[in-house]
This record gives structure tokens, sequence and C-alpha cells, in this order.
């Protein structure tokens, strides 16, 4: 019986091409999209569950009054924990970010600048499980010793055996040489901390590793920079430690400012809690659900299409299921035999969708921004959840097919008396409904993501981007370093495709050099030392080749830049910064300066603000801070062979900095990066709207097929009675647009409502006008009409003749 | 083997309801070949669908077998569909997406025939309608009367006690027809099936023993 149905199901598709083209390819699609969307939440479920130590690792977070929270610690916490608290079994600390710089092989003269480097804790590799495939976990304990991923072995080593080699870091902290004592895996998808190297932080207790960076100083409670880890032991209270912990701070801090301690486990360091979760993660959990509501969406408008097909054409094979009764099918077999037709379809549709996966990894990891492997290893209740998901839509939707399929009474169907349902119908009318409200709500989001996103990337930024290219500064140093870096600038000066440039520590597109409180105006109030000013150190010219116009005063002079950080008694600022400062003009700063803590500082000018992180926050209150030589050389260049251009400056650079990676960026592409989130939701809803809107035409051109077949001799007798080409399509053809009017009035507002809130979190956003509203409706109507068209110009230009001969 | 008493059919129009069939007695025995006869709008199909348990009288008593129709449930008839009953219907019916051999075997499958028993039973029906070498077509590839053929055949594969044909040769030629015919009265005269048919044919009518007249839904007697 089985093997009967499964035969019947198989002709009767191939038999009825467009039905199955329909469902086989809409399900294919819709399967395509969940499955990758599976996969992308099992992941991001998955990430950092694979220590052995989960359930018992905590990362400190810094929760502030208002409510703000922030994972970077004062370093001189970690040691004091472990100290004063026996629940706590280890503490382990890795910086935020302060480790950057290149790194070398001295051996085989190779360096590259390095971003993702870390200090990190002694017994980092023991309290979490990153597989070590070289070296002991403990070997980090050492002063100047390294652990490096497996890949960073093969850039810097190739072959050899990289154990008790050397490598050199030049970074802020100046020249220091590790030993690499281990080679652990490459972390990755699979994990939030994914470096390439891990230094011991242990390194940083030599106050002659610390080049003056006083900050740094490991056991210091005043600079945040490091995140500190704790290990607790079996069935410790967190609740209570962190208010011990809280406590402990209080009664060591030297100021009163109301932050208290909050313990993120490392299972929810990812995603948190849950949607509410107010402490900062590395994931994003509402693109998560996003994205899972998304592939839900497209999957159920690919089922919505086989039910509304088959039961649309459920007449047509009244007769046969009537047949069948009459020669002793019961309803068991009947259902049996629809719901393996189902089964079939969506086999068939599975299978296919795997090939789709397949072929459009590169895309699905562009929209969610990773490098996922094919099949990635994930959970298995994961794939148990999927798998449930896919089978029980199949099955409601195959019972409920079959169902309408089989509702019919055998006299009528042989009679030839059998008609389709009322309910039917209107269940059909609201399934398309929710698929194109589904569409045209995806439709929209899209739009409004690009008008942002063209919004954002044309809004003047008041810096002029055009042409800017910046390079970084030498990190290895070497002998006669300062005559060969003049040597340099005059150089660069003196290239006729160098039309301006500055050295600045900071420069537009990344983050200042950094942020900090503490300054008041001589007439403000107490409570404004803790606004937070940004800060850049720089040469005079940065303004002027940055064409950043200066609204008063002057820039810095080269005398004034060489004056040393603490004897600096000038700094420049921005507007905004005037405003903050409560200042009534630029004048009036000039004259009157600024407090730093204990320090006076003369406003020499005031710039023109500008947008120095691109257009996702507010413009800062920036203090400019004179300094030579900052790490970034800014250049404008003429307008020429781009590549000619970088290879003779990369020329002159390697030249007079030898050993050191030429590495330069241009602002403009630095800008459309920080845009890289938003670009990311607009492919993703492309893709789904053109998915979700694909799916839904397809369903319709079948129901569209169905009706004219069904109203074939109407059409005839009206085409008989003289009705025109027109006025039968649009007969047939209102029916389905009023269904897209209904979806269009219902999701719009809906769409509006959550678009706006999306909109809601940029300082500067566009507005949703009519004409988008007007836009989208016009272009859901016309891409249903013209899917309606198909057919009903089919069936309005066939000859009234063929149709109503078989009468 | 049929048996109907004072049986009635009639459907709702409008506020009131038209009677199909109205009074109808008769009794149908074991073995006979009967023809029912009248024009267009006469009844006999319905008549025929009620015989054949397809639909239910509206009211009157009908004993088929001797058990009571109107209390049987679903299963029963589904039970009497698979061993009791054949059908052969006007426009044939077979299953489009099936082949020859396949349409002849689903009553079987449905039955639950074991596969052995089934390959012989349609082994044999295909050898005595002489089909064997259309057995892998598909109906769309058959005339008329060679998918009138399969359909009796198919009808006939479970062995009922009766068949029901409904106009089983309106379609075709009357030389079709006759083949049609001259297997009706094989099947009834060698394996003593029961057979009702439809007809407006005298000639077809005449295979029969005994001819049932309908005119608005009486028995025309
Ligand atoms: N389901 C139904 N509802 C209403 N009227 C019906 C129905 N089925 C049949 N009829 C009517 O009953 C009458 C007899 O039909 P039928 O038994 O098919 O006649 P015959 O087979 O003799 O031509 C016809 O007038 C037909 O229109
Ligand atoms: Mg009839």
């Amino acid at each position: 019986m089985l093997r009967h149905h499964l035969l019947s199901a198989y002709r009767n598709l191939k038999r009825n091409k467009t039905f199955s083209f329909i469902n086989i390819g809409g399900l294919a699609l819709g399967i395509a999209a969940f499955l990758f969307i599976l996969q992308y939440i099992g992941i991001e479920t998955g990430v950092n569950q694979f220590h052995e130590n989960a359930d018992r690792i905590y990362r400190v977070i810094n929760v502030d009054k208002n409510g703000e929270s922030w994972s970077e610690l004062e370093p001189g916490f970690a040691a004091r924990f472990v100290e004063n608290f026996p629940e706590i079994e280890a503490a382990s600390r890795k910086d935020n970010g302060i480790t950057s710089g290149v790194v070398q092989n001295e051996e085989n003269d190779l360096s590259f600048r390095e971003a993702d480097i870390h200090y990190v804790e002694g017994n980092f590799f023991e309290v979490f499980s990153f597989p070590i495939l070289a070296g002991n976990a403990s070997g980090l304990n050492e002063p100047n010793t390294v652990f490096i991923s497996k890949s960073s072995a093969l850039k810097y080593f190739g072959d050899s055996d990289p154990i008790n080699q050397n490598l050199i870091l030049h970074n802020q902290f100046g020249k220091t040489i590790y030993t690499v004592k281990g080679v652990y895996e490459d972390m990755s998808y699979n994990s939030d901390f994914d470096m390439d190297m891990a230094f011991s932080l242990e390194t940083l207790k030599n106050e002659a590793n610390l080049n003056g960076n006083g900050w740094a100083n490991l056991n210091n409670l005043d600079s945040q920079f490091a995140q500190t880890i704790l290990l607790l032991k079996s069935n410790t209270n967190v609740e209570q430690l962190e208010a011990k912990l809280t406590a402990y701070r209080e009664s060591v801090s030297r100021e009163d400012d109301g932050v208290s301690f909050k313990l993120q486990p490392l299972t929810e360091m990812h995603l948190g809690a849950s949607l509410n979760d107010p402490l900062p993660t590395y994931g994003n959990i509402k693109y998560v659900y996003i994205l899972g509501a998304i592939g839900l969406m497209i999957l159920l408008i690919a089922w919505f299409n086989y039910v509304n097909l088959s039961t649309a054409n459920s007449l047509k094979r009244s007769v046969e299921v009537g047949v069948r009764k009459a020669i002793g099918a019961d309803q068991k077999s009947l259902l049996g035999q629809f719901l393996m037709q189902t089964a079939l379809v969506n086999l068939i549709g599975f299978l296919v969708a795997l090939v789709i996966i397949i072929l459009c990894r590169p895309l699905f990891n562009e929209m969610i921004g990773k490098d996922l492997p094919l099949f990635a290893h994930l959970s298995p209740s994961v794939w148990l959840i999927g798998a449930l998901a896919l089978l029980l839509g199949t099955l409601i939707s195959g019972v409920y097919a079959a169902l309408v399929s089989t509702r019919f009474k055998t006299v009528e169907t042989i009679k030839g008396l059998a008609k389709s349902g009322k309910s039917g119908s209107f269940l059909r009318k609201s399934l398309v409904v929710m698929q194109f409200g589904v569409s045209v709500a995806l439709i929209f989001a899209t739009v409004v993501i690009y008008s942002q996103l063209d919004y954002l990337r044309n809004k003047d930024l008041g810096v002029d981007a055009e042409q800017m290219l910046v390079i970084r500064g030498p990190a290895i140093y070497g002998d006669n370093f300062d005559s060969r870096r003049n040597a340099f600038l005059n150089e660069l000066a003196s290239q006729s495709m160098v039309e301006k440039y500055a050295l600045s520590g900071a420069v537009p597109a990344r983050f200042y050099n950094f942020r900090t409180n503490g300054f008041t105006h001589p007439g403000s109030k107490p409570d404004d030392k803790y606004n937070s000013y940004a800060f850049v150190c720089t040469e005079g010219e940065y303004f002027d080749t940055y064409g950043i116009p200066l609204k008063a005063g002057r820039t810095f002079t080269p005398e004034e830049v060489r004056v040393d950080w603490n004897s600096n008694s000038k700094v420049m600022i921005n507007e905004t910064a005037l405003e903050y400062m409560g200042f009534e003009s630029a004048q009036e700063a000039m004259l009157e300066g600024i407090q730093w803590d204990e320090r006076h500082l003369d406003i020499i000018g005031v710039s023109a603000d500008y947008h120095h992180l691109g257009l996702q926050s507010e413009i800062d209150p920036i203090i400019f801070y004179p300094q030579q030589y900052g790490q970034f050389f800014s250049v404008k260049l003429a307008k020429g062979d781009r590549k000619k251009q970088l290879a003779s400056l990369g020329n002159l650079y390697r030249q007079y900095f030898p050993g050191n990676p030429f590495d330069y960026s241009f602002l403009e592409e630095d800008f459309a990066e920080s845009l890289q989130a938003e670009q990311q939701y607009g492919l993703v809803f492309t893709t789904a709207s053109v998915l979700a809107i694909l799916i839904a035409c397809l369903g319709l051109f079948g129901l569209t097929m169905y009706t004219v077949e069904a109203r074939i001799k109407e059409i005839g007798v009206r085409k008989v009675l003289g009705a025109s080409v027109a006025s039968v399509v649009a007969l047939l053809s209102k029916d389905f647009l009023i269904l897209v009017v209904i979806a269009l009035l219902l999701a719009t507002p809906v769409t509006i409502y959550l678009m706006s809130n999306w909109l809601s979190d940029f300082p500067y956003a566009i507005e949703i006008n009519g004409w988008m509203v007007a836009g989208v409706a016009i272009l859901a109507l016309m891409i249903a009409f013209i899917t309606v068209s198909f057919q009903t110009l089919k069936g309005a230009l066939m000859n009234p003749g063929t149709t109503l001969r078989n009468e | 083997m049929i048996k109907l008493n004072n049986i009635s059919k009639y459907y709702p129009a409008g506020f009131g309801k038209t009677y199909v069939l109205r009074n109808i007695s008769l009794e149908i025995g074991e073995g006979e070949f009967v023809s029912i006869m009248g024009p267009s709008g006469s009844g006999k199909s319905t008549l025929l669908h009620i015989l054949g348990l397809l639909e239910a009288a509206s009211e009157g008593e009908y004993l088929f077998m001797d058990s009571p129709v109107q209390k049987l449930n679903e299963k029963k008839r589904t039970e009497l569909h698979r061993n009791a009953i054949g059908f052969v219907f006007q426009a044939y019916h077979l299953i489009d997406e099936l082949t020859v051999y396949e349409n002849i075997e689903t009553p079987l499958l449905y039955k639950g025939m074991k596969s052995s028993e089934r390959k012989s039973k349609v082994a044999d029906i295909l050898d005595r309608f002489n089909i064997v070498g259309k057995k892998d077509l598909f109906p769309s590839q058959l005339s008329g009367g060679q998918q009138q053929l399969v359909g009796v055949a198919r009808a006939i594969v479970s062995e009922p006690k009766v068949i029901f044909a409904d106009e089983p040769t309106g379609n075709l030629h009357s030389e079709q027809a006759d083949d049609i015919m001259k297997l009706f009265k094989e099947l009834n005269e060698k394996d003593g099936v029961t057979i009702v048919q439809v007809t407006h044919s005298e000639k077809n009518a005449a295979y029969g023993e005994r001819i049932i007249k309908l005119k608005d839904g009486w028995l025309d007697v």
C-alpha cells in the first residue's frame, strides 16, 4: 500500500508540473532559508558553551547608577578577589584591546600588524578549555611567554616547530621579546574570545616592560582595561558573591561613584540571558530573533502555498477520490495517500534545499558576517528542533490538504457536482493575505534600511574623506629612528601625489586616543567633571588636511606639539565641547580656558564639528591635545593611479622603516566599514523579501491558474456576450488584488512602527514618508498584478469556441 | 439479494423539496441481469447510486444481502464496497496516473490482499480480457472501449457479488458496446455475478433478463 501511495504521489507530481514546481521550488527556498537560519541560531546559542568549566565561569561587569554596564575592570581587583573570597577558585584577566601592534619574527624577518592579540592571565588556558596542540597550558604563567594559534604558527614559523622560538611584540609598551610556549587550535565561531596570540599578562608586572605606561600597572585600581573572569567553586551563591564583591569595591574605591559588580555567566556572555538583558554581550540576540522569525515566516509562506494549491486543486482530484472510495478505499488510506504526497513534496524540497545551501553559503556567510563551514558542529538539540519543525509543518499542511481533498461525498464527485467549499476559500484568502503581508513588510523594511544607509553614506561628515589615505606609522623603530622618520616625512612632502599630510594619534572613523573626564569650565557645576570628553592627540596640520574649518582661534604650532604631555597648557576643542563646557562663545572659551583636575589649560582654537566616529553616534565633545608623531599618517592624495601611488608610497615606507608592514586604508572605506552592520541588515532583508515575495508569487500564480481553469466556461460565456479582454482580466485579477490591498493595509502600520523603532536608535535618521509607503504599495500591487496577469490574460485571450465546446 | 421497500429520494429545493425517486419497491435476486431504463432525468443514476450504497435514500427501507443498509456504518459500507460491490462508470473513471495493471490492482490493495495473490488475480483478469499487452499503458493511451474494458476488469477483480454499471457504453461505439455487453453476459452466466446496468439502448437492455423502467422517479410498470 505504501508503495502504491508513493507511486500515485510521484506520478501525480510528475503530471501536475506547475503544482509540483511551485510547491517544491517554494519549499526548497523556504527550507533552505530555515536551515541556514537554524544553523545560525545553533551556532549563536552554542558560543562559549564548550568550556568544561562553563557553568562555573563568570565575567565581572561594572554597572553604574544609570544601569550602564561595561566589562573593563581595574586589573588590581583580580588578585584581591581571590585573596578575599574563598568561593573564587581562580581569576583570569584578559585585556580589552591594549595589546595590538606589530609582531615580528626576527629570525626570518617576518612582521605583521596584529589586531586580535591580547595579554591574558597565566592560567587562561587552564580556566578555559581551548584545545592546546603543543606545549603545556601552565606555560603561560611565566613572564615573556606567548601562546599562538595554529594559523599564527604557520604564518610566522612556517613548517618549523614554533615552541621555544622568539617573537617580538612592538606596541605601546615598547619592544618586548616573548618565547612561544604553546600552540592552540584556532579560536573559531564557537568562541567570543577570538585571538591569534595570547601574551602573558604577567610580563607587564615588570615596570621595565611598561614603557612609562603607569596606568597599565597590574595592581592598580584606577584604570579599567582588563576583563576579569572568575572561576567559582561549585555551588557558589552568585548573588551573594556579587553583593560581597560590590561591598569590597566600595571599601577600596577612592570615589563613591555608585558602581556595582555583576557576575555574568560565561554561558550568557554571547547573547545575554534574554532580550532585555542589559549586560554587555558579544553577540546580538535581537539579530538572532529577527533572523529566526524571518526564516520561519519564509518557510510558512511556502507551506501556505502547499495548503492553498492542494485545496484549490482538490476539486480537480475529487473524482479520483470518489472513485477510490467507490472501489473500497477508506478514509485512512486516502489520508495516507495525500500525506504521502505531502511528504514527498517536502522531501524533494528538502533535498533541493540542501543543494541551495551548498551553493549559497558564501552569500549567507556575508549576511551573518561570519565564516561558517558547510555543516557547523551544532548541538543535536538544534537539529532535533529543526527536524521536529519540518515534520510538524509537513504533517499539518499535509493533514489539512488531505482532509480538504477527501471531504467530498463520493456520489457528488462522480456526478460532477462537487463544489469547492466556502470555508476553504476563506482560509485560502487569509493565507494569501498573510503571505503578502509578510512580503510587503519585508520589502518595506528593506526600503527603509536602504534609504537610511543611503542617507548615512551621503550625509556630509564635516571631514574631507576623498582620496584620504591613512597609513599606520612604524612600530619597529631600530637605530636612528628619528632621523629616518624626518627623512621619510621630507620625502613624503616632496611627492607630487601628496597634496597634504598630517600626523596624529587618532584619525576619523577610528576611535579617539581615549575618552576621559575631569574637565570643568571655571564656572561649572561639580557634576560636570563626570562628563566624558574624547581626546585626539595631534599635530596642527590635522585640521587643514582633513578640511575641518576652525570656528575661532588657531591650530597648534610645531613648537607647541613638541612640548611634553605634562607640561602642555594649550588645547583646542570642537564646537560640541564648547557647548558641553557651557561657554557662551568661542571668544569666552579662549579667554577663560578650562580646568582638567588640577591643571589649567588654555583653549587656543575651536574647530567646527565633524563626525569623527561616523554617523552611528552623536558628535562627541572633543579635546585636541598637542602631541607630535602620532601613530597615523594621514595623506591627502592627488587624483591619479592609486595602484602606482600606493606602490611608490609603500616602497618609500619600507625604505625608511625597514621591517615594518606597510598598513594603510582609505578613509572612505573606513567610514563605509562602520556601516557594515546596516549593510548586513540590508542584505538580509533584501534576500528575505525577495524570497518571500517570490514564493508568495509562485503561490499566487498557481492559485490564479486554478481559478482561471475553474472559471474558463464563465469567461467563454462573457466573451461571447461581448466582454473585452481588459474587462475579463480585470474581473479575474480583482479578487486577488483585493487580497494584496488588505495585506498592505495590515502590514504597513506594523512595519512603520517597527522600522521607526529601528530608526530611533540612530542619532541621524531619515523619516518614513508617504512616498515610501506609496512606493511599496505600488510595487507590491504591480508584482501581484503581473503574476496574476500571466494566467488571467491567457484565460481572457482564449478562444471561447475552445472553452465552450466540451459542454 | 436486493430488496427495496418504498424507497424515495428527494433533494432540498428552495423552501421545499423535489422528489427524484418515489415509492420504489423492487427486488433483484442473486445472479440476475437487470437493466434500468428511462428518459434522462428520470432518476436512474440516483437509483443506481442508492443501490450501490453511494447515496442514502431519503425514505423507505433497503435490504442489501438481507441487512438493512440504513443501519450500516461507514466501515461496514466500505467493507461491502471492497468485497461485494463493483462499479462501472459511463466516464470510465480510471485513475489517470496509474497504469492499466495498477488500476486493476487498486481494489485488491484496498482489500488488503497479499502481493502474490494480487499478482495472480490481476494476471488472470488481464489474460481473460486479452489486455496483457496493455498492462503498462496509462488510461490516456487507451481508446474509450479499451478504457471501459479496464473499468470492467477493475470492477470484477475483487470478485463482487454484484456489479452496478451506469451507462457503461454511453460513450462507446456500438461495436465496443457489444463487447462490453457480451462480457457482462458472460460474467453473469459463467461467474454468476449479479448485474444491474443503466442503459438507453434497447439492444443493450436485451442482454439482460429483466428491464426496470423509470419515469419521473416512479417505477413505470
Ligand atoms: N445532488 C442533487 N441535488 C439536486 N438535484 C439532484 C441531485 N442529483 C440529481 N439531481 C436531480 O435528480 C434528477 C434525477 O437525476 P439522475 O438520477 O441523474 O437522472 P438520470 O440518471 O435518470 O438522468 C435530475 O433532475 C437531477 O437534476
Ligand atoms: Mg444518469
